[in-house]
Formats: C-alpha cells, structure tokens, sequence
C-alpha cells in the first residue's frame, strides 16, 4: 500500500511529541504499548522483541534498526496479531523514508518505504527501484530515515549494487 | 388529535457545529462506501466470495445511510456538502490502491470504519448538547452499525 502523500499523514510522533489523538493512524508505540498489555498472548521472548521496539521508536534515530526489528516482529507475531502490525506497518509507511543517493557525492532522493515484504534487503530493493524511475544509479546508498530526520552529506549507508 | 409536531428544537437548528459535524459523518461515509467498493471489486483469494459478499453488504447500507445524512443536514436548515473531491478533502480518510492482500483490505477498512466511530461519536454528543434527539438517534444507528460493522471485520482478521 502506498502512502498517501498529502496532509492526511499525521506529523511525527515519536519521543515526546507522541500524541496519538492527533495521530489519524495510532501511534506505533500506543499499538506496542496495547501488545505488551496482552500478556496472555505473547510469549516472553516476543515481550523482550517487542520492548526493543519500542525503545529504538522512541530514540528515533536508526530507522534501519526499527525496520530490521519489525520485520522479524512481524514474521513472529503477524498470524496472531494482524491489525496490531497492520497498524505498525502503516505508521512507519508515513514516518519513515528511504533516502537514497545515485552516488555518494549526490543529493539524496527521498522514496516512500513500502512494507509490502517481511525482510529489510527486499524493503530495500522496492526502494531502489522506485528510485531508479528518476534515473541511473551508479553507485547508489541507501539509507532508511526518519522523516524530518537530518541525512548525513556522506552516509554510512548500506552500499548497495544493483 | 394535535395536528402540530414538535419542531427540531431551534438551538440545534442555529447550531453551525452540529450541521458541520453531520457533513463530516457524511463525507466519511462516502469515502468509506467508496473503499470498500474498491475492496469488493478487487478482493481475490481464497476467502474470495464472503470477503466479495460481505463487502457488497456494507457499500450498500452505506449508500442509504449518506441519504439519510445529508437529508438530516437539510432538515436542520444546512446544506450538505457534496462532490468526490469535497468529500475526500473533508473526510480525510487514507485512501488505498489495490492489489492488496485480503487481510489488508479488511484491514484497512477497520481503520476506516474507526474513523467514521469517532466522528460520529463527537457529532452525536454535539446533538446531545443541544437536545437534538432525531439527530442524536440518527447518530446511534449510524454508529450501531459501525460497531457492529468493526466485531465482524475484526473477528475475520483473528483467523
């Protein structure tokens, strides 16, 4: 499912600006916190995955890393749990972007993340490909951010061939 | 036999915020009657028939209900607010482009449907306020069939 790129997207709401009553899709860490809540339901090893989660959405700062844990939440849990991690997908579809750069030295395009696949590296090649619609890419980068989120004039971003 | 009816009380019929609330219900439930055509047309799979059926089921009673709705606006001296453009601009509501897997659509429209509950909710305690009782009897309907609406697409996704 694409994002919708207009004023439906409600602002970032991670950290202390979370504030789900104005987030038209529920904040990610409210459907977390709703998860942890169902003791009964999840098993001790999920609750731990689950709190690393939400400890790396409320620093907001590797998005790569929330995606990777996500992914692996979502291969666990999804069966269970689908709207939960519906919601989650569709929270980080409008908070997080692919910044990707045709080379190192070029300025970044930035690519709506899609979450149609259960691994990183396939989020990833979605990404490149979507970005290659806007030409060749050389040696491209890639680097999952937060939206609103500095990139770094040189990433350490995933080298990526493709 | 008294051959007068007692008239919609006049505050509600002045009350700006009332017939904004009711456009708004009814822009939601236009774009939630167009998602979930757009889900009847475009489901496939396995659960294809009841997911096809059940979706056929909700676009419908949707229909009658923006009628309703926007004949409430009227009966309280507004204009209902119309047109795809305005509706989608007013209700705000997420669209979503098919292919889609089936729980995604169910799914989606959950979201939707939640939406719609919470609108309505405001709006029916604005028709409270103002002792609109048609209003507010017309927002509990509304709403019964949202709630009622939510238990079964929920209870699909717990497959």
């Amino acid at each position: 499912m694409s994002p919708v790129a207009n004023s439906q997207s409600c602002p970032p709401s991670v950290g202390d600006d979370c504030a789900p009553a104005r987030c038209r899709w529920r904040c990610a860490l409210e459907i977390i916190d709703e998860l942890l809540a169902a003791r009964d339901a999840i098993s001790g090893e999920e609750m731990d995955r689950l709190l690393d989660l939400r400890s790396q959405l409320r620093r907001a700062e590797d998005a790569e890393a929330v995606l990777k844990t996500f992914c692996e939440l979502r291969i666990r849990m999804e069966r269970k749990h689908y709207l939960a991690f519906f919601r989650i997908r569709r929270w980080l579809e409008n908070h997080i972007v692919a910044a990707v750069r045709i080379c190192p030295a070029a300025e970044p395009v930035f690519v709506p993340v899609e979450l149609s696949h259960y691994c990183v590296e396939a989020i990833r090649r979605v990404c490149l490909c979507a970005a290659l619609r806007n030409g060749v890419l050389l040696a491209p980068r890639l680097r999952f951010a937060f939206q609103g989120a500095a990139v770094p004039a040189r990433p350490a971003g995933a080298l990526v061939s493709h | 036999m008294s051959t007068t009816t007692k008239p919609t009380s006049i505050s509600a019929k002045k009350d700006t915020r009332l017939i904004d609330g009711l456009n708004l219900v009814l822009a939601d439930s236009y774009q939630l009657m167009a998602l979930t055509h757009l889900a009847h047309w475009n489901v496939e799979g396995e659960d294809f028939f009841p997911l096809h059926k059940a979706f056929q089921e909700q676009y419908e009673e949707l229909f009658e209900a923006v009628d309703e709705i926007a004949e409430r606006v009227r009966a309280l001296d507004g204009y209902a607010i119309g047109g795809l453009g305005t509706f989608a601009r007013v209700a705000q509501m997420e669209e979503f482009k098919a292919p889609l897997p089936q729980k995604d659509y169910v799914a989606a429209l959950v979201v939707a449907h939640e939406k719609v509950v919470d609108d309505a909710v405001r709006t029916r305690d604005q028709a409270g306020e103002t002792s609109d009782l048609q209003t507010q009897d017309l927002l509990i309907k509304r709403l019964q069939f949202h709630e009622k609406t939510l238990w079964m697409l929920k209870s699909y996704l717990k497959h």
